[in-house]
C-alpha cells in the first residue's frame, strides 16, 4: 500500500540542518494498523506528513499504491484523496457546519452530487455517533467530538489509507476513549491506518505493528507483544521505561 | 458648549446665518413651461387632480397632448393656439447640485470600492503565492502607491494617461481612486490569509483540494471575516479621499459644495452640510458592516 524507500526529510533553519527524517524503508501492507512512537522531536509527523506529499521529500522515494510521490509529474491532489489525515489539532473548517465540513470536499473533489455527498456525510456522523450535531459549527463541539468529525471528513473521500497524527494529544483526558472507540473500530473493519500517538494502551491493543522512531530513525520494528515485552533496542527500552 | 462656543464666535464676526436658503440646494421646484409644437384648435381640456390634460389638434387632424398645472391653464376649448403659443406650464422637482453632488460622490466610490477590492484580493493572492515574480510585482505596485499621494496620482492619471488613453475624467478619477484603494486591500488581505492557521490549508489539501480550490473554499471565506473590519475602515476612507477627485474638475459633493457657495455665500452652512452628507455616506456603510459582521458571526 505504502512504501517508503530511504526516505530524508531535512529542513533548514537559519543555516542549521535538521534531519528530521533520516533514511527510513518501510512498507506498509493493506490493510495493515502500524503505530508510530518515539520521544519528540524524533520526526514521526515529519514521516506522516511525507507519506501524503503534505512535506516535500528531500530525498528517497514513497510510493503510494504503486504511485511515486518524488516523481515530479505526480498529481499530488489525485494521491491525497486517497490518503486520509487526521490532525492532532482536528483542523475542522470553522466557517461550515459540520455537514458541509463533511460535504465540501466530495463535491469539490470526488464531484459528488450534493444529495449524495449529504447522505454519505449523514451516514459516517452516525457512525462516530454524532447526527445530532450535523448543523452545529465546530467551534460548539467538544474536543472529542470535533475530532470524530475530522475523522468523519477524512472517511468521505473514501480513502484507501488513513493517517493520524497524535489525534487525541489535543483532547482532555475523558475524551480521549471516545475517539480511540471511533478508530478501533475501524481497524476492526480492515482499514489500513498509520498511527502516530502516545497512547501504548492502544498500541498494544489494535497494532499490527509498531515502528520506533528516534532521532528521524527508525529504531526498532515489530508486533506490539514484541515490541513492549522484550524490545532489542537500547533507546526503546529507555523511552519504555519513560513511558510506561 | 461646543454649539454654544460656536454661535458666540459667529456673533463676534457678525456672520448671518442663512439655513433657510440651504434645502433649494438639495431640491427645486421649476416651471417647466409648455408650448404648442403645431397650429392648431384646443379640443379638449380634461382636469384630473390639480393637473391638466390639454389636447390640440392640429391642420392636419393629429392630435397632441401636453399635461399642465391647472392653475396654469387659461385656454378654452375651441381656442386656437399657433406653434410656440404657451399651453401652460408644469411645476417639477428637480435635484439640486448637493443632491447630485452627494449620488456622483456615492457611485464613485462605489464603483472605485468594487475596483480595489478585486485589484486587492488580486494582488493580495500574488503577495502570499510561491511565485517570486508574482510576489515582487506586488509589492512593487504596493509600495508605489503607498509611498505617494493620492493627490499626485490623480494628477497623473488625469493628466497623463487620460491624455494617452484618452479616457474622460470620471473613469481616470475612478481609475486612480480604484488603484490606490486596491494597494491598501491587497495588504489588508494578506494580513487576513496570513492570519489563517497553516493546518486549515493542510487540512485542505489533505482532502485533495488544490490550492485554488483551498483559497476560495476555505481560506478566503475564513480571512474575508477576519478582514472584513479593516475593509470597511478603508472603504470609509475612499469615501472620503474620493473628495479630492474635484481637484479633476469632477462634480461631486465636495465640488458642487464649492459651486453653491459662490452663488450664496453661505460658506459655513455648505460646509457643515457637506460635512454632514459624507457622515451619513461613511455611517451607513459602517451599519451595513456591523450587519455583515452579525451575519458571519454565527459560526462563532
Ligand atoms: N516546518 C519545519 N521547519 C523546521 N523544522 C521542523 C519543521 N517541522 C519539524 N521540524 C523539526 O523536525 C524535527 C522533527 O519534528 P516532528 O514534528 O516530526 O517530531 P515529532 O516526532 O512529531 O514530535 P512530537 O512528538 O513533539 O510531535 C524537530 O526537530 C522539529 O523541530
Ligand atoms: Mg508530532
Amino acid at each position: 500500500m505504502i512504501k517508503t524507500v530511504d526516505l530524508e526529510k531535512v529542513f533548514v533553519v537559519r543555516d542549521q540542518e535538521v534531519r528530521a527524517v533520516d533514511g527510513i524503508t518501510t512498507h506498509i501492507k493493506s490493510g495493515e494498523v502500524v503505530v508510530v512512537i518515539g520521544p519528540s522531536g524524533s520526526g514521526k509527523s515529519t514521516y506522516l506528513r511525507c507519506l501524503n506529499g503534505l512535506e516535500t521529500l528531500t530525498a528517497g522515494h514513497v510510493h503510494v499504491d504503486g504511485i511515486d510521490l518524488a516523481d515530479r509529474k505526480t498529481d499530488m491532489n489525485k494521491v491525497r484523496r486517497e490518503v486520509g489525515m487526521v490532525f492532532q489539532q482536528f483542523n475542522l473548517f470553522p466557517h461550515k457546519t459540520v455537514l458541509e465540513n463533511l460535504v465540501l470536499a466530495q463535491m469539490k473533489v470526488r464531484k459528488r452530487k450534493r444529495s449524495e455527498a449529504e447522505e454519505k456525510g449523514r451516514t459516517l456522523l452516525k457512525k462516530v455517533g454524532i447526527s445530532e450535531k450535523e448543523s452545529s459549527y465546530p467551534s460548539q463541539l467538544s474536543g472529542g467530538q470535533q475530532q470524530r468529525v475530522a475523522i468523519a471528513r477524512a472517511l468521505a473521500m473514501e480513502p484507501k489509507v488513513m493517517l493520524f497524527d497524535e489525534p487525541t494529544s489535543a483532547l482532555d483526558p475523558e475524551m480521549v476513549g471516545e475517539v480511540l472507540e471511533v478508530m478501533k473500530q475501524l481497524a476492526r473493519e480492515g482499514m489500513t491506518m498509520v498511527v502516530v500517538t502516545h497512547e501504548m494502551g492502544f498500541a498494544r491493543e489494535v497494532a499490527d505493528r509498531v515502528l520506533f522512531m528516534d532521532y528521524g530513525k527508525l529504531v526498532e520494528e515489530g508486533t506490539p507483544e514484541h515490541f513492549f515485552e522484550e524490545p532489542k533496542e537500547e533507546r526503546a527500552k529507555l523511552f519504555l521505561r519513560q513511558v510506561l | 458648549m461646543i454649539v454654544v462656543g460656536l454661535w458666540i464666535a459667529t456673533k463676534r464676526i457678525d456672520y448671518t446665518w442663512r439655513w433657510n436658503r440651504i434645502p433649494q440646494y438639495f431640491v427645486y421646484h421649476d416651471k417647466d413651461a409648455k408650448t404648442s409644437d403645431v397650429d392648431g384648435t384646443v379640443t379638449s381640456l380634461v382636469n384630473i387632480g390639480n393637473q391638466t390634460t390639454v389636447t390640440v389638434r392640429s391642420e392636419d387632424g393629429d392630435d397632441s397632448t401636453y399635461i399642465i398645472d391647472t392653475k396654469t391653464a387659461n385656454l378654452k376649448v375651441d381656442e386656437y393656439l399657433l406653434e410656440g403659443d404657451t399651453v401652460g406650464s408644469i411645476a417639477e422637482w428637480k435635484a439640486g447640485p448637493l443632491s447630485v453632488g452627494l449620488w456622483v460622490t456615492l457611485w464613485i466610490s462605489a464603483v472605485a470600492s468594487v475596483i480595489g477590492l478585486v485589484i486587492g484580493v488580486v494582488t493580495g493572492l500574488c503577495r502570499v503565492s510561491q511565485n517570486l515574480t508574482l510576489r515582487q510585482l506586488s509589492i512593487t505596485y504596493i509600495e508605489i502607491i503607498r509611498g505617494t499621494p493620492l493627490l499626485v496620482q490623480l494628477f497623473i492619471f488625469y493628466f497623463f494617461l487620460g491624455t494617452v488613453l484618452d479616457i474622460g475624467r470620471i473613469p481616470s478619477g475612478i481609475g486612480a481612486l480604484g488603484i490606490f484603494a486596491g494597494a491598501y486591500v491587497a495588504e489588508i488581505i494578506r494580513a487576513g490569509i496570513q492570519s489563517i492557521p497553516k493546518g486549515q490549508m493542510e487540512a485542505a489539501r489533505s482532502l485533495g483540494m488544490n490550492v485554488p480550490k483551498a483559497m476560495v473554499y476555505i481560506i478566503l471565506p475564513q480571512a474575508f471575516k477576519r478582514t472584513l473590519p479593516p475593509l470597511a475602515g478603508q472603504f470609509i476612507s475612499l469615501i472620503k479621499d474620493s473628495s479630492l477627485v474635484s481637484v479633476i474638475a469632477i462634480t461631486d459633493l465636495t465640488k458642487s459644495g464649492r459651486e453653491v457657495i459662490t452663488s450664496t455665500f453661505a460658506v459655513f452652512e455648505i460646509w457643515f452640510v457637506v460635512a454632514f452628507l459624507y457622515l451619513i455616506l461613511t455611517f451607513s456603510l459602517s451599519q451595513v458592516v456591523a450587519w455583515v459582521e452579525r451575519r458571519l458571526a454565527v459560526s462563532d
